[in-house]
């Protein structure tokens, strides 16, 4: 069996030791998840891997011949595929142009001018495709396949190098449960042919279902490597926060009122004074769809938008680029919605906005705590902090969460989570739609499945409550 | 509290071995890079008038700069609504078309009605071709490019029409008070460049003390996130180039005052212009990003530029090529400084 041994490897960046003294190794045939927050040095750890950086002290070794590359291009032709959690794919090109995009077939017409060997591309496609057992049409247009397809793309992009080592990077940010699956699958598939994978992720949930084993970083080392089947998620919590975490489900005190009804499909769903109102269906479902909508935001014009606002209604969008102005300060974009309420005639209040931002910051810990710094400067369980700061100002009574923890660390989310059961408890109303089943199970009261836009079921908080009555609602048992 | 008081402690020493505070050493310098990185417009500013300085004794002239201080007014006018547009994430085209038609048909009205009538004309022109632009880009979705080039082409064929083609000045020229207003000095400055000044400093004001100022830099850096911040995202829009049409007709109204009529090919490359004095002051073609006073700094620089290599003696076509290379040169370190950043 081939054998991936990083001994003792440190990193620098200025004053600040991404990685010191880490050691650890992965064999052919193995699952190794790669856990930590962000800054822990996953990326630097990756990189120095793939070829972009260069490791100050200590050595790699492949099957005990030491490796050393000195790029990227080095790496990828010594066997290491990275998968990065931005896709590179040529939307206009085909799903088999972009699979063999840096190795296309070549046939030459009259011995001298290249015409792409249409055939043999083809051909090896099929085969790669089949391999993995992907369904994708090699003919389609790459930029009209969903997130999760163009995945498998890159995945089968990164098989036709014949990887020894494929890293996947926080693959299941943006996916939903049945794609999980199916990236699972093809992994596990990948496995059994013999190549060493490095799974890194934040979702302490999806560990036991893809790797055999589980490395554990923090502040630039490595502070656990557990072997499986069984990986105690309070355990991985606590190596990643080096401290003990409380994860398990919290009380849920209905407070009883009804505020205003969510209509589905043909339903109406009531939704209740302090309580959170679980969203759970599977891609199209329609759930981000209902979300905007309840937000005047499907109409197109911004006074439907307005009117949310002035009803005391606030969404936070799934992707944080679509909540956030990446190049604006933390400052700017939490009183964005609120800028008229911040100002005097013309002239915005600084004062007024330095002590809503000052009290905002603190109370969601938004680090590091300088308001003037942009938002794209900070890490995405930040930024998610921004995003919901923005809103937290405000006289709210309803919260709309799409996806609200989605690739971001779990210090970030405990705190989320807290925050939104302290403005349930203070009367406020949520719809919570999110992907991670374990989630929306710890935080609603109730929860409604939806499939193409309609109620599928419902779920009231009882005896039966939990992952297999929603997966059996959901249709993926 | 007592009882906090070692929590708190103990608190602070942990965040003492934190990565942040480890690094504080190299923050300094890395602020003064980013301060340099920051400022290069008004280095380059400054560096200029001193290689002119030494090369020519004729520069720092008082004929010479108020020479060049009156060029740059009009420029500066025309990029002050340049700027708003490009931080807002558009893009306008048809300035130079617009300061030939507010200039004509100011002149135009001011020699029936007064010259009241006849800036407000040439003002409310520039504002009225600035939302059919802005109508065209938000409701329409047309890209700011194309729809401001239609209209760039459009309206100076609407010139010319009114005009025929020849210049308007009217059989006893176009009056006293607009005579004064173009050539008129106040404090030893032409009355044009205070204009400009005055001008610059209100509308810099409005984008970086208002509350509409900063809904300008969302709009342009996120328009979906300001969207779901109930933005009213179009409006912002199109107001965005209503201000452009503005300034440029005010820029056509002083220019017709200077030269003492309207003129139906005057603006030309006026757009290309002030479009490189904006990049040249760092904005952002992108949007969200961009200062007032930077851009007004980057006019200068173009300005004093043309009027250095013209005291040099230089070749007026080897002037546009020296003018070229300092815009690509300018959008190359301004690229590199945000890739750092």
């Amino acid at each position: 069996m081939s054998r991936l041994e990083i001994e003792h490897v440190s990193k620098r960046f200025g004053a600040t030791q991404a990685l010191s003294d880490v050691s650890l190794s992965v064999v052919g045939g193995q699952v190794l998840a790669l856990l930590g927050e962000n800054g822990a040095g996953k990326s630097t750890l990756i990189k120095i891997l793939a070829g972009i950086h260069q490791p100050d002290s200590g050595r790699i070794t492949f099957d005990r011949e030491p490796i050393h590359f000195d790029t990227p291009l080095a790496a990828l032709q010594g066997g290491i595929v990275t998968v990065p959690q931005e896709l590179r794919i040529v939307p206009s090109l085909s799903v088999a142009q972009n699979i063999l995009l840096n190795q296309l077939p070549v046939q030459r017409w009259a011995g001298v001018l290249p015409r792409l060997d249409k055939a043999a591309m083809l051909a090896r496609v099929e085969k790669l495709l089949a391999d993995l057992r992907i369904e994708l049409d090699p003919h389609a247009r790459a930029g009209s396949l969903s997130f999760a397809e163009r995945q498998l793309i890159v995945i089968a992009r990164a098989l036709a190098h014949r990887p020894l080592v494929l890293i996947l990077d926080e693959p299941t940010a943006s996916l939903e449960k049945r794609e999980v699956d199916r990236l699972f699958s093809v992994v596990h598939r990948l496995r059994d042919h013999g190549v060493a994978i490095i799974y890194i992720s934040h979702r302490l949930d999806e560990i036991p279902a893809v790797a055999d084993r589980c490395a554990v970083m923090r502040d630039g080392r490595v502070v656990a490597d557990l072997e499986g089947p069984d990986f105690p998620p309070a355990a991985l919590a606590e190596a990643m926060t080096g401290r003990p975490m409380q994860l398990s489900a919290r009380e849920v005190e209905p407070v009883g009122g009804v505020t205003t009804s969510l209509p589905i499909g043909q339903q109406s769903v009531p939704l209740h004074k302090g309580e959170v109102l679980g969203l759970a269906g599977l891609l199209g479902s329609g759930t981000t769809q209902l979300l905007r909508t309840l937000f005047g935001a499907e109409g197109g014009t911004s006074s439907g938008v307005r009117q949310a606002v002035a009803q005391g209604r606030a969404f936070v969008p799934g992707e944080r680029a679509k909540a956030l102005v990446m190049n604006m300060s933390i400052r700017d974009n939490i009183v964005l919605p609120h800028l008229a309420r911040y100002s005097r005639g013309w002239r915005r209040d600084e004062k007024a906005i330095d002590r809503v931002v000052g009290t905002m910051m603190e109370r969601l810990d938004i680090r590091p705590r300088n308001p003037r710094l942009p938002v794209g400067s900070l890490s995405g369980g930040n930024q998610q902090k921004v995003a919901f700061a923005k809103w937290l100002t405000s006289e709210l009574q309803l919260l709309l969460l799409d996806e609200p923890t989605n690739g971001i660390d779990v210090a970030a989310k405990a705190l989320l989570h807290d925050r939104v059961a302290e403005f349930t408890r203070a009367g406020g109303t949520v719809v919570l739609n999110s992907s991670d089943l374990l989630e929306l199970l710890d935080l609603s009261h109730e929860v409604v499945v939806l499939r193409q836009g309609h109620v599928a079921g419902t779920m009231p908080r009882g005896a039966d409550f939990g992952e297999a009555q929603l997966r059996q609602l959901l249709g993926v048992g | 509290m007592n009882a906090l008081n070692p929590l708190f402690a103990q608190a602070r020493t942990v965040r003492n071995t934190s990565p942040e505070s480890r690094s504080m050493s190299t923050i300094a310098p890395r602020r003064l890079r980013q301060h340099f990185f920051d400022h290069i417009p008004i280095v380059v500013l400054a560096l200029l008038c001193l290689v002119a300085t030494l090369s020519s004794d004729r520069f720092l002239s008082y004929s010479n700069l108020t020479n060049v201080l009156l060029q740059a007014s009009v420029m500066a006018v025309v990029t002050i609504g340049m700027t708003y547009v490009i931080i807002g994430g558009g893009f306008d085209l048809s300035v130079g078309s617009v300061v030939a038609l507010s200039g004509c048909i100011a002149a135009e009205v001011l020699l029936k009605y007064g010259i009241v009538a006849g800036v407000l004309a040439g003002a409310l022109a520039g504002v009225a071709v600035g939302i059919v632009n802005g109508v065209v880009v938000a409701k329409l979705r047309v890209s700011p490019f194309i729809a401001t080039l239609g209209t760039m082409v459009l309206v100076r064929g609407v010139v010319l029409l009114l005009t025929q083609g020849t210049p308007v000045v009217g059989d006893e020229g176009l009056g006293d008070t607009f005579t004064a207003l173009g050539s008129g000095g106040f404090l030893g400055l032409p009355i044009l460049v205070w204009i400009a000044i005055v001008l610059a400093l209100i509308f810099s004001w409005v984008l970086h003390q208002t509350a509409y100022g900063t809904r300008v830099f969302a709009v342009g850096g996120n328009p979906e996130a300001s969207f779901l911040s109930g933005l009213p995202v179009q409006r912002i829009t199109i107001s965005l180039y209503a201000i452009c049409g503005l300034t440029a007709g005010l820029a056509g109204v002083l220019l017709a005052a200077r030269l003492q009529s309207g003129q139906p090919s005057a603006g030309e490359f006026y757009e290309l212009t002030s479009i490189a004095a904006v990049v040249l002051g760092g904005a952002a073609l992108q949007g969200g990003e961009g200062k007032l006073y930077k851009s007004m700094v980057g006019v200068l620089i173009m300005v004093i530029l043309a009027n250095a290599l013209n005291l040099l003696g230089v070749d007026s076509y080897w002037q546009r090529v020296a003018i070229g290379v300092v815009i690509i040169a300018a959008a190359a370190v301004d690229q590199l400084r945000r890739k750092r950043s």
